[in-house]
């Protein structure tokens, strides 16, 4: 048997306790910080499993933003559609009331008149700015306007696209991008037939009946039908391009959500183990100190 | 008749006995203190005859519990122990600051990203542009904070060891002198005991520094050498120790003994090793991936913002600034960068394209080459280098939770063998006392028969 030292039973003890406080000390944490791990060494694989999900979850929340704008771009950019869309109607009335032979050369005067500020409304929707005081329309050219209106030249080519076919590509995902701008080079075709066909119909005694002016405003009629069915499908495929984003958040809060229960699977503590735990640590210091207190007065000095 | 002078012996035997019972039990709470206890032996009959006993007991000597076995064990367990403890700090402070995910670079590298991802929403827009300037200033801080925090830890291991070989030296210096004076003390047969005990735990604290071996000499002294061979103490000469720090920051033992040099490799066990392997195998392979992943940082950004065109449709210029110092370096954003200077187009004529910002954001998922780590993306390199920090320091710990174990149960024997139990000593106490009472009885006997015998001659006297 091997023989004890007074002072190894102070020592073993001495060393339960402190292994007991800093098991206790460790569950303290775990529940004070909620989180089962509070440093790397405690299980480096979960770390790096957390540590992946929660750049993850920082990516996620990035294209989520990313969507929110964009959808919120898009919708701005369709209401300006829509509002030249309209334009382009009371301009198709127009030109299909000028179309009448019966009208006399007042008539389509008044007709003429009436065609410039739909056009004037068309170029000022057509050259919109954001907040920042960027074009809308110009593609990535966002510091020329879309359409440069030139006074000084001919009529028919007053009208010029001033911006670039290209799209802003916004990420929306891993590799992921969509376009969040459209262009309008129709718009200056456009501007500029009405202009010719504004022009001739303001002419002094100007006669719908002869070809060359019935011939301009029908083929300025199919031009306005060309262009409204332009602009009809771009508002149509934005609306596409809506439900999209719209497809694409949903995807991105589902994995979030997931991302965040194995989150917490993996990485928020156990509350009621933990404090099993801790009351079994409480419970087994308890007895340690009484046992030490009673064994320590054992000696036996106290009867010799 | 010799029964007075056997009592007295085996009366003086006994005070001997209660006097080391008594050393013991003053010594109950002393640190590293071996009991003592008296040997006894018969002393031979002075004149020859069949009918004489002896001539009493005799104290031969004062024995002094220790066993160098178990001593060898506890001096090895130390070292053990103080080679897994030693870094073990530094690991954990590493830990606390890198294992949070909400800050470091992790988290700044997530920002830079986020604000560039959030530019694409309108790649000319003034506030997006400042935010992304704003996010790479803060990764710049983030990489030398991180840079600060692991030369100041250089700093401290060197500051550590520097006051490692203070101590050393004073122990070599303190074990030889004890070595003279044990010597001493046993050639004029002077109990040495408390003098064994100072050198047994000078040797015990030195080989919580440096993994050592020991010779002991027929003259009582005993020599102690580093694991490696090279000598610390030889009889009443003692080694000195120094450290040189090398170009790259490493720093170099030397071992110097009776004007020979030597040098030591880092395996030295104990915690001159502990510190060394820390900083060896943990604390610069961080360096140079970190310092690495800021390099990369600069590199590839600048470059591939110079690959696009600012609004104004001129080339793009550097964002970051890396500038070598050292084992790390620093990370800053070039010094009044503008929002206009940051080249998100890939065409000079359109000022609101994000072509070479898709490149830019497209960067952080490209592998780069880091030092250690290998080809890894920007965002997972940090991932990497924490885990890996982690295991680093699971094995640390779980190392020194083996090396306790051993040292406790070094501790166990060592006190098993030489530690004082005070109810053995109750014991002694007791039965060495009733020896010299008994002692004393025999003495009053012998008082009795010698007043018998006057009174045959004197029947007057008794009464």
């Amino acid at each position: 048997m091997m023989r004890i030292a007074t002072n190894q039973y102070r020592d073993m003890m001495s060393t339960a306790l402190q292994t007991a406080t800093a098991q206790m000390d460790a569950l303290n944490l775990q529940l004070a910080t909620g989180e089962q791990y509070t440093a790397p060494s405690q299980d480096p694989v979960a770390t790096v499993q957390l540590d992946r999900l929660s750049r993850n979850e920082a990516d996620i929340t990035q294209y989520q933003s990313n969507i929110t704008t964009l959808q919120n771009k898009l919708s701005v950019n369709e209401s300006y559609l829509n509002s030249i869309s309209n334009d382009i109607l009371s301009a198709h009335d127009l030109l299909v009331q000028a179309a009448n032979g019966s009208n006399n050369a007042a008539d389509e005067s008044a007709i003429a008149s009436s065609l410039q500020p739909l056009m004037q409304s068309m170029l000022y929707t057509a050259n919109s700015t954001d907040a920042e005081g960027h074009y809308i329309f110009s593609g990535t050219m966002t510091n020329t306007p879309a359409i440069t209106y030139n006074p000084a030249a001919a009529i028919g080519a007053r009208y010029t696209f001033t911006g670039n076919a290209n799209q802003q590509l916004v990420a929306v995902g891993s590799g992921v991008t969509q376009p969040a701008n459209v262009a309008l080079p129709q718009m200056a075709t456009l501007l500029n037939q009405l202009d010719t066909a504004q022009s001739t119909l303001s002419a002094p005694g100007v006669n719908v009946n002869t070809p060359a002016v019935s011939g301009l405003v029908a083929a300025t009629i199919t031009g306005v039908e060309t262009a409204l069915g332009s602009i009809s499908g771009t508002i149509a495929s934005l609306g596409g391009e809506q439900n999209i984003l719209s497809t694409m958040n949903t995807n991105f809060s589902d994995i979030n959500l997931t991302d965040q229960q194995e989150s917490v699977s993996l990485g928020q503590v156990n509350y009621a183990a933990t404090y099993t735990q801790l009351t079994g640590y409480t419970t087994a210091v308890q007895a340690a100190q009484q046992a030490y207190s009673q064994v320590s007065k054992l000696s036996l000095f106290n009867v010799v | 008749m010799s029964m007075i002078s056997i009592a007295l012996s085996g009366a003086n035997a006994a005070q001997a006995a209660l006097d080391a019972s008594s050393q013991n039990t003053a010594n109950l709470q002393t640190p590293g203190y071996s009991r003592q206890g008296v040997v006894l032996a018969s002393v031979q009959p002075l004149y020859d005859g069949a009918q004489v006993a002896g001539s009493g007991v005799a104290v031969t000597s004062i024995q002094r519990f220790s066993d160098q076995y178990t001593n060898l064990q506890l001096w090895n367990a130390a070292s053990g122990l103080g080679q897994s403890t030693s870094a073990q700090p530094y690991f954990t402070q590493l830990e606390q600051v890198m294992g949070d995910t909400t800050t470091g670079i992790s988290a700044g590298l997530d920002g830079f990203s986020s604000a560039l991802n959030a530019a694409s929403e309108d790649p000319s827009s003034d506030p997006l542009r400042q935010q992304v300037i704003a996010s790479a200033s803060s990764l710049a801080q983030q990489f030398n904070s991180q840079s600060q925090l692991m030369t100041n830890q250089m700093t401290a291991v060197d500051q550590q060891r520097t006051s490692i070989i203070s101590q050393v030296n004073e122990l070599t210096t303190n074990i030889a002198q004890l070595n003279g004076q044990i010597v001493a003390a046993q050639a004029t047969g002077t109990n040495a005991s408390g003098l064994l005990d100072s050198r047994d735990q000078a040797i015990g604290s030195l080989a919580s520094f440096a993994s050592v071996q020991v010779a002991d000499q027929p003259d009582g002294s005993l020599d102690v050498s580093l694991t490696s061979g090279q000598p610390l103490v030889e009889g009443t000469t003692a080694a000195s120790l120094s450290a040189t720090t090398n170009p790259d920051d490493t720093q170099t033992l030397n071992l110097n003994f009776s004007n020979v040099s030597f040098t030591l490799n880092g395996a030295v066990g104990g915690q001159l090793q502990g510190l060394q392997d820390f900083q060896t195998n943990v604390l610069q392979p961080m360096m140079q991936s970190i310092t690495g992943m800021a390099q990369q940082v600069a590199t590839s950004y600048n470059n591939q913002l110079a690959a696009g065109f600012t609004p104004a449709g001129t080339a793009g210029t550097p964002l970051f600034q890396f500038v070598p110092a050292g084992a790390t370096g620093t990370l800053s954003v070039t010094p009044g960068i503008q929002t206009s200077d940051l080249a998100f187009s890939s065409d000079p004529t359109a000022s609101g394209d994000g072509g070479n910002l898709t490149q830019l954001i497209a960067l952080d998922s490209q592998p780069v080459a880091l030092p250690v780590l290998g080809n890894v993306t920007l965002s997972d390199a940090m991932t990497q280098i924490v885990g890996t920090l982690g295991t680093q320091s699971q094995e640390n710990q779980n190392a020194a939770a083996t090396a306790q174990t051993v040292s406790d149960q070094a501790e166990a024997t060592w006190q098993s063998v030489s530690g004082v139990n005070s109810d053995e000593e109750a014991t002694n106490l007791v039965q060495y006392q009733q020896m010299y009472q008994a002692n004393m009885q025999v003495i009053q006997v012998a008082n009795t028969l010698f007043a018998n015998t006057l009174a045959m001659f004197n029947p007057a006297a008794v009464i």
